[in-house]
């Protein structure tokens, strides 16, 4: 008998054992579908707050103060080393710029600022730290290097306010990766034990294979086909599920994180990634799944 | 054909189900393996189709010693063994030509092969009409006969049968008994485990009985008939 023919004679076996057994089969698709829709989700949130992070972080800005009298090609040339050597976006704000500014944002004060003859404001460049350098340890010792610079009266790296979103991310990161794993352990364990109860039910089957004379590879062929397709079938019935659910919270959440930071609304709940990650985790589940489970009932 | 050498089986905890046997049944011969429930009929039966392994103790089946055997060679040494069971073990929802043809899907007999060789072996048991019938729907007799069209299929050198005709009324157990007696006039060795003493006087074969596990009697089936007409 050749491959293909022994490849359709297990496929028409496959075929056979969901048509008499169309309830625990569709029992085995739900639960892979649900498992996966909750991976997804969670895959789904930890992209969310990974959008959320980048967002937070692209507001860290280290303020570089400048001497008084600093002349305008060496803050050039001090500008031209940060991007090279940082990498970040940088802003240079003349001390005229600097006192309007703090006029628009405390108007309050604008008759005692009226008060000083010359402008007490000194220039600076604000320097946008690039991702992967907003962590409080790289700041710091950005800030010590640049205090070094003779061009540079003061540097001001938002301490307090770059240590707490460090904590907050660490903590999201830690959150969403526990969360994770739990809902991935609960899904291998769900997964496995509906497809050793689909298998079970055809115990019997095996049993009586097994006296005739089936290799473990004729039964476990036909087996792991149907574990195959029922997890393709389950991760798209999940995908469909996502991006119903997507469709539905997508304008909630871009409002929620649209009046948090803007710029973050445009995040992306069901990336293309995620589906394929879906369909490919749910084939990997059902043919693992299917695997281990079959195993057991082989020794006959 | 089948030989074996101070077999005993025993399960954990229990007396042993089987002690010390030794017999030989040669090729083509028909015999009956009888004695009362519990005797270690069905067990000796397991044993020679690999279902269980002896504890201790060799068993030659066609020249081969089964207890050395791996166990991914057991699939290819039960295809030259038919089985009948008592409790029938069909498929109940696949029809009567599929249950026949498992045993040459196993064996990878393409499919129209197979169902022109299936349809001439229910031709043979009587049941060539009722190919496209589910199990449930046949009676007892008729679905024994399937099980014998299943274990003869692929033309085993062996059959073994496990109380054939435990389940069947005296006109049915009649009828599965000349089909065997025709499987073995065409040269199969036939081993029938029964403890229905009429089947001994009526067809006076190789009678070995076991009793408590141990091989108590070998009688060729004239002296058993006369002996029990005696007694």
């Amino acid at each position: 008998m050749s491959t293909s023919a022994k490849l359709r004679s297990a496929l028409r076996s496959a075929v056979q054992g969901v048509r008499h057994g169309p309830f625990v089969h569709m029992v085995a698709v739900l639960t892979l579908a649900i498992a996966l829709f909750a991976l997804g989700l969670a895959r789904s949130a930890d992209g969310v707050i990974q959008s959320l992070l980048d967002a937070l972080g692209g507001s860290v800005t280290v303020t570089i103060y400048l001497q008084d009298g600093t002349p305008e090609e060496e803050i050039a040339i001090l500008v031209s080393t940060l991007e090279e050597q940082i990498g970040g976006a940088t802003r240079v704000v003349t001390p005229r710029q600097a006192l309007e500014r703090l006029a628009m944002e405390l108007p309050e004060l604008s008759g005692l600022l009226d008060a000083f003859a010359d402008n007490p404001l000194p220039a600076s460049i604000e320097l946008t730290m690039p991702e992967g350098k907003r962590d409080p340890e790289a700041l710091q010792s950005l800030s010590k290097v640049l205090a070094e610079v003779p061009a540079v009266g003061d540097v001001d790296w938002g301490e307090e306010l770059v240590t707490r979103l460090a904590a907050v991310a660490g903590g999201l990161r830690l959150g969403g990766l526990v969360a994770f794993i739990v809902v991935l352990v609960t899904t291998v364990t769900v997964v496995a034990a509906t497809l050793q109860l689909a298998i079970y039910a055809r115990r019997e089957e095996i049993e009586i294979q097994k006296l005739v004379g089936a290799t473990d590879r004729f039964v476990r062929v036909p087996f792991i086909i149907e574990g195959l397709l029922q997890g393709l079938l389950g991760g798209a019935l999940a995908l469909g599920l996502l991006l119903l659910f997507s469709h539905l919270a997508a304008p909630r959440v871009a409002t929620l994180l649209g009046f948090l930071l803007a710029g973050a609304h445009d995040v992306e709940l069901v990336p293309w990634r995620l589906g394929l990650e879906l369909l490919a985790g749910g084939a990997t589940l059902g043919l693992l799944g299917s695997m281990l489970a079959v195993r057991r009932f082989l020794r006959v | 054909m089948i030989e074996l050498f101070h077999v005993s089986k025993a399960y954990p905890g229990d007396p042993p189900v089987l002690h010390d046997v030794n017999l030989r049944i040669d090729k083509g011969e028909f015999v009956f393996l009888t004695g009362p429930s519990g005797a270690g009929k069905s067990t000796l039966l397991k044993l020679i189709f690999c279902a269980e392994k002896a504890t201790r103790g060799q068993i030659l089946v066609g020249g081969r010693n089964i207890a050395r055997v791996r166990e991914s060679a057991i699939p290819y040494l039960r295809r030259n063994i038919g089985v009948v069971f008592q409790d029938f073990k069909l498929l109940p929802h696949r029809t009567v030509e599929d249950n026949v043809a498992l045993t040459l899907d196993v064996l990878g007999v393409p499919r129209i092969e197979a169902r022109e060789r299936v349809y001439q072996m229910l031709k043979r048991v009587g049941l060539a009409h009722k190919r496209d019938v589910l199990p449930p729907r046949l009676s007892g007799g008729e679905q024994q006969r399937v099980v014998i069209a299943r274990a003869l299929v692929n033309d085993p050198t062996i059959l073994l049968a496990d109380e054939p005709t435990g389940n069947l009324d005296p006109a049915r157990t009649l009828e599965i008994m000349d089909l065997l007696g025709d499987v073995h006039v065409r040269g199969t060795t036939v081993v029938v485990a029964t403890h229905d003493i009429s089947l001994l006087t009526r067809y006076q074969r190789r009678t070995i009985r076991l009793e408590g596990g141990r091989l108590v009697a070998d009688e060729d089936g004239v002296t058993l008939a006369r002996r029990l007409a005696i007694t």
